[in-house]
């Protein structure tokens, strides 16, 4: 019988994506992305207005007024591009995986119609990069502090022969103290804080600690419940944040390569 | 509840404020099902209890008591009410009288006594340090194993406490509200279309199903008309979600008895409908397109013919997959008499879904409550009364192929026209919505004023489900519990909330 299914499965085509189409994409995540020239201080008051999670605000930067867009807590709901007018597309790359929190902002000057987002120190990984980061093992302990489910989806499919994490050497364990990378979705909520406390402190050090999704980013959607303590930084230190609401596999993986790379390559 | 109240009458009938109801006479046991049991607040913010039963006919059965004094537990004709209970006790603080047991279950032991979220104003709750006693099985050679609430694999938080014999399970104590983030409190003095965001996240691997159910509450409470468009495209996406959760099940099963080959299998079709959905919607999952009224975008007629023919083609290599499956005899040897749930159980504790047609319980909301598309769609609903791994497989393989068939029934022949109707928010709102979503019935509760809401309780299927569990590992092996469990395939977020 399992010659059976073996013998279905060969007759499939190869299904893995290789790692350069994977790196970027975020295809299916709806994530948010401002054309500077078309924004306009009305347009980016309503945003603010329609944004759920307050991804959007209004600030004023050496006396200049700036819209800002925090992908921390973007849901990528895509109830900004009507009221955008065109200035909110929907991201067609996007490479804010694996950063420190202050990378996740952008700003864009509202009067000179430019993005003034100071520069990322490493923008993206370059692909002669990519291979120097393979051939190392890296063991992934994920951790749901809250979760919806939706991220854990995500991160499953991590392992599915189109994106066949295991070609990396990456794997999933089964233990905290098999780990060196703790993957933490959803908020923290007040019934998991004390058990994601002590979850870190069984994974050895040194070790990464990577909050998924707009939940573990920000808390998102639940920020502010009374039930709730926070994003997962709220109780345990974070390397790197992956945004989106779910984040695909696609850019999960570019936000693991992302935190890998900076403890790697310095 | 006390015997001069009148009898119960259909949801919609008589509004919250009309005299206290009472669930049908004398049907408890015969007819009527426990849907659910919940809390709110009158105008002069006096507790009540909310009690829902399905009755046999197409409209729910709706019955409430003022609670600003004790109420009587209901468990002792309806032990589903159980955890409902449990919950209105930690929730509202509503004194239960005659529940067998009243241990917290929504709060956990950081939780102070006396805070009462529902009710009360609450920003910061203190943190405190409580007791929580397990129960105790004593006895020669019996053993407690704890597990969770970190659990080995990518799956969700919860804490289950087994008292073994050997390899035998004696009793399995479920404790679980770990993911408890106090989803319906935030719906409280939110507007009616940042609801559906809300709703979304409860459980995300359902989310157009909880999405769906919650506009259509709004929309009944608002009595708006979702253009026909919408309601054909909100029906495509229901049966994928279930298409998808019912392969993504069976690989799991697969996962769990070792035949990994199986499951790479399942999860590659899996994925294929996932991206699938990417081309079709712009998202994987279906987030942000359910809103009260309809959709919030349209969708492009020959993308959803796109859609349909990845679904046609994975529903095909699935039926191929679970027939290989299902004839192998070390699965069948997995599978079959593992984790039985008897009718008597399942009537019992009112369980919904998959779970329930597979212990010979023919209930399906599409069918039973019909809404949106269902109304005028034709489908069977498979049923079977093994009760064990192998049956609950079994409806899922055929639910599976039955969904398969609708969406493309429905994508052939897609109605034209707008997808999103206005809706009439001014004065008070009322309405409650039920949708057959992977798990089984899953059932909205609102009532607000002027485009807000002032409550929306959520009756998941994974919270009625869940209580079913203890019953099906009892006498079974310890090892064969995570396969019994993915056979119900439960969500933690969605029971917690």
């Amino acid at each position: 019988m399992i010659f059976e299914v073996l013998e279905r499965s060969l007759q499939q085509p190869n299904r893995v994506i290789p790692v350069e189409a994977l790196l970027g994409n975020c295809a299916g995540s709806r994530m948010p992305d401002v054309t500077a020239a078309r924004l306009t201080p009305a347009i980016a008051q309503r945003l603010v207005e329609v944004c759920p999670t307050a991804a959007f605000s209004v600030a004023e930067l050496g006396g200049r007024p700036c819209l800002k867009l925090s992908y921390a807590e973007c849901i990528g709901c895509g109830r900004c591009e009507q009221p955008g007018e065109g200035a909110v597309v929907t991201a067609p790359r996007f490479t804010w995986c694996g950063l420190p929190k202050a990378n996740l902002v952008r700003l864009w000057d509202l009067e000179s119609h430019t993005e003034i987002t100071p520069p990322r120190p490493n923008p993206e990984i370059m692909r002669g990069q990519i291979r120097s980061l393979f051939g190392k093992a890296l063991n992934i302990r994920q951790l749901d502090a809250g979760s919806c489910n939706g991220c854990e989806a995500e991160i499953s499919a991590l392992t599915n022969p189109y994106y066949d994490l295991e070609r990396f050497g990456i794997h999933f364990v089964a233990s905290p103290k098999h780990a060196d990378m703790l993957l933490v979705t959803g908020p923290v909520t007040r019934n998991m804080a004390g058990a994601v406390k002590n979850t870190y402190d069984a994974v050895p050090s040194p070790k990464l600690i990577v909050a998924v999704g707009a939940c573990g980013c920000s808390g998102g959607i639940f920020a502010g419940s009374h039930a709730v303590v926070g994003g997962v930084d709220a109780v345990i230190p974070v390397d790197g944040y992956i945004p989106g609401c779910p984040p695909t596999p696609a850019m999960l993986l570019t936000g693991i390569l992302e935190v890998l790379r900076r403890r790697t390559v310095r | 509840m006390n015997d001069n109240t009148p009898e119960a009458v259909p949801i919609g009938e008589r509004g919250p404020t009309g005299p206290p109801l009472v669930l049908p006479r004398g049907k408890t046991e015969s007819v009527a099902r426990l849907v659910t049991v919940f809390g709110s607040l009158g105008v002069d913010r006096e507790k009540r209890v909310h009690y829902v039963f399905d009755v046999g006919a197409p409209k729910y059965w709706e019955a409430f008591v003022a609670a600003s004094g004790p109420v009587r537990s209901i468990v002792s004709e309806v032990p589903a009410a159980a955890w409902y209970e449990r919950e209105l006790h930690d929730q509202y603080g509503i004194e239960i009288t005659e529940h067998p047991d009243l241990r917290p279950l929504v709060f956990h032991e950081n939780w102070p006594e006396g805070v009462h979220p529902m009710v009360d104003a609450v920003n910061q709750v203190p943190w405190a340090s409580r007791e929580y006693k397990f129960l105790t099985v004593q006895g020669d050679g019996v053993a407690e194993v704890a597990v969770g609430p970190v659990h080995a694999g990518i799956i969700e938080p919860g804490h289950f406490r087994f008292s073994v014999v050997g390899d035998t399970v004696l009793h399995l104590e479920l404790r679980h509200f770990y993911t408890h983030k106090g989803t319906e409190k935030l719906f409280e003095g939110s507007f009616v279309n940042a609801g559906a965001m809300i709703a979304e996240s409860v459980s995300g691997d359902n989310c157009f199903a909880h999405a769906v159910a919650y506009s259509q509450a709004v929309e009944n409470a608002c009595r708006a008309e979702v253009p026909p468009r919408a309601s054909a495209i909100r029906l495509i996406g229901l049966e994928l979600e279930r298409l998808v959760s019912h392969i993504s099940d069976l690989g799991g099963l697969c996962t769990d008895v070792g035949f990994s080959v199986a499951a790479a299998y399942a999860a590659r079709l899996k994925e294929f409908l996932l991206r699938a959905s990417a081309d079709c919607t712009g998202t994987r999952y279906w987030r942000g397109i359910a809103v009260p009224g309809g959709l919030r975008f349209d969708l492009d007629s020959e993308k959803v013919l796109g859609l349909s023919q990845a679904v046609s083609l994975a529903a095909r290599q699935f039926a191929d997959l679970a027939r290989v499956i299902l004839g192998t005899p070390s699965i069948q040897n997995r599978f079959e008499t593992a984790g039985v749930v008897s009718l008597e159980v399942a009537r019992d504790l009112a369980v919904v879904g998959p779970v329930a047609r597979a212990s010979g319980i023919d209930l399906d909301v599409r069918r039973d409550h019909p809404y949106g598309h269902y109304k005028s769609a034709q489908f069977e609903v498979p049923v079977t009364h093994y009760g064990d791994v192998m049956a609950r497989a079994k409806i899922r393989i055929k639910e599976a192929a039955i969904s398969a068939r609708l969406i493309q029934q429905i994508a052939g022949a897609l109605p034209i026209g707008s997808v999103l109707a206005p809706l009439e928010l001014d004065g008070a709102m009322h309405g409650s919505s039920a949708v057959e979503s992977p798990r089984g019935e899953l059932f909205y509760w609102l009532q607000g004023r002027d485009g807000r809401l002032t409550r929306c309780h959520i009756k998941s299927p994974s919270f009625q489900n869940w209580p079913a569990m203890p019953f099906a590992i009892a006498d079974n092996i310890i090892a064969d519990f995570p396969l019994i469990n993915k056979s119900f395939n439960l969500s933690y977020s969605g029971c917690d909330r």
